[in-house]
């Protein structure tokens, strides 16, 4: 048996990473949480997790953006496969979103509530590349 | 004198030196800073330049008129008091000066004492104007947090119980029965239900802050039509309804917001299929006249009673019903009827129960 993926989960709702954590852990996944972007960033340089999956922080706009960028400047974020979520729909008509100029890469944007099917669909999926 | 920057700048406007003169005299005794102007064009370029508190001009002048300077003076510098000096006492064009934003006129001859009483009112006004607007921007400011907070507030725990539910159903997976399963659904749906009353009411806080329905373009009405149709034929499909569409040539475009009118014809369609048997047909007519562009929905289904009718735009305003797809949070047609009043249009409900309902959205071109 191979060792455990290890995913980080960035969100400021506990109970939403309660809940998110489950369904990783169902697929197999080691879970790391992060409660704020700080020790978020702190955990990917001491976890070295394989996969990221941070909030979009809708309370100070855009911060989900700032974690990714300096997730993205550590030797240990600069090429992991990185999910972002948001809670609004972005579609919505009356959104005026607009990520930020010099964006970070990140590699799926996906809307909050997730199903489960998907996000372990879509985490594989990145994984395996 | 350190306060001399502080000093209250007013500008006076006039072609007459010695009217110039009197009034720098009187007011700089007065202790307000005084800078005149001998013409309009000058004027209107000083007055750009040191934005004085209140400006004095002359109706009649050479070239530029005294009108065309208020004009573009009320419509260029924020909360200035502009006052009509009117040689004789012409009360028509002086009425004409404050429509165009004049606050006060002051015949020629005046005394100093009625120069500075003069004044002293139109500092009163501008305070007052200017409290008027910091209260009404603070008051706006508050309720876009409001808005902001508590639809976070609404929406994260709902997101959250949905997340648990998916997490539920992950972890305990095989161990649910169909009855536990037939539970998590029931949750689900009614979660669904709550989180629609929040954008429901969202849409409807956001139209009294202002926040929607500000976007004034042209609207396509057919392209609207289409928009709602295409939004709910999946669901249509499921209820076994048709949906029949009649809308006349030439249609003019309108002016307002496409996406909160798109709204409208959604919400009203949805209420169509969810209170019409199916089998039922919902016909969607669409016609102009010189004034207006009427849309009119119409469904077979099970029609509102007579008195009823007069409530149903007021919100959280429901008939009664037992049907489980029926339930909604009574505040649709709220939305409805406001986004319409924001355009300057109306809308209204004509039902017979058990034949049908028509709504007819108004709207002028
Ligand atoms: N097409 C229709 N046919 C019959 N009744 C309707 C129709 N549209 C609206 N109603 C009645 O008007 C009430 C108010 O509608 P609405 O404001 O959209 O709230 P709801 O979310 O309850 O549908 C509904 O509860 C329903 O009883």
């Amino acid at each position: 048996m191979t060792t455990k993926k290890k995913i980080l989960l960035i969100d400021d709702d506990s109970d939403f990473l309660m809940a998110t954590k489950l369904i990783l852990e169902s697929g197999g996944y080691e879970v790391f949480l992060a409660e704020d972007g700080k020790s978020g960033v702190e955990m990917v340089k001491s976890v070295s997790p394989d996969l990221t999956i941070t909030d979009m922080m809708m309370e100070t706009w855009g911060e989900g953006f700032t974690v990714v960028s300096k997730i993205r400047s550590i030797e240990a974020g600069k090429d992991m496969p990185l999910i972002m979520l948001s809670g609004v729909d972005l579609q919505g008509p009356y959104q005026s979103f607009e990520p930020p100029e010099e964006s970070p890469k990140v590699d799926m944007l996906l809307h909050k509530p997730v199903k489960a099917d998907d996000l372990l669909k879509y985490v594989k999926r990145l994984l395996d590349n | 004198m350190t306060e001399k920057t502080n000093k209250e700048l007013i500008l006076v406007i006039d072609d007459e030196e010695s009217i110039r003169d009197g009034c720098r005299q009187a007011l700089e005794k007065s202790g307000y800073a005084v800078i005149t102007a001998e013409n309009g064009e000058e004027g209107i370029r000083i007055a750009k330049e040191r934005k004085p508190e209140i400006a004095f001009v002359d109706l009649k002048m050479p070239s530029i008129s005294g009108t065309e300077v208020i004009d573009i003076l009320s419509r260029d510098i924020p909360d200035i008091v502009l006052v009509i000096i009117t040689g004789y006492a012409s009360i028509v064009s002086a009425v004409e000066s404050m429509k165009k934003g004049a606050y006060d006129y002051i015949p020629k001859p005046f005394t100093p004492d009625q120069l500075r009483a003069v004044v002293k009112r139109g500092f009163d006004h501008r305070n007052l104007k200017i409290e008027a607007r910091m209260l009404r921007t603070e008051k706006e400011e508050m309720e876009r947090n409001f808005i902001t907070f508590v639809s976070h507030e609404m929406r994260s725990p709902l997101l959250v119980i949905e997340q648990y539910l998916e997490a539920l159903r992950t972890v305990a997976g095989g161990c649910l029965d169909k009855n536990a399963n037939d539970i998590i659904d029931r949750c689900n749906k009614r979660i669904h239900g709550l989180k629609a009353l929040v954008e429901h009411w969202l849409d409807i806080s956001r139209i009294e802050s202002g926040v929607f329905a500000t976007e004034k373009k042209p609207v396509d009405i057919p392209g609207i039509i289409m928009r709602g149709v295409e939004e709910m034929a999946p669901l249509y499909h499921i209820r076994e309804l048709s949906i029949e569409t009649d809308i006349s040539e030439g249609i003019p475009e309108i002016t307002g917001d496409e996406e909160s009118l798109v709204r409208v014809i959604v919400n009203i369609m949805g209420n169509a299929s969810k209170y019409t048997p199916g089998g039922g047909k919902v016909s969607i007519r669409a016609r102009h006249d010189e004034y207006y562009v009427r849309i009119s929905i119409s469904d077979t289904g099970t029609g509102i009673p007579q008195e009823k009718l007069p409530f149903i735009f007021e919100p959280f305003y429901r008939v009664k019903g037992k049907k489980e797809e029926a339930r909604g949070s009574g505040l649709g047609l709220n939305f409805c009827k406001r986004i319409m009043e924001a355009h300057g249009g109306k809308i209204e409900a004509s039902s017979q129960v058990g034949k049908g309902t028509t709504f007819v959205l108004e709207l002028p071109r």
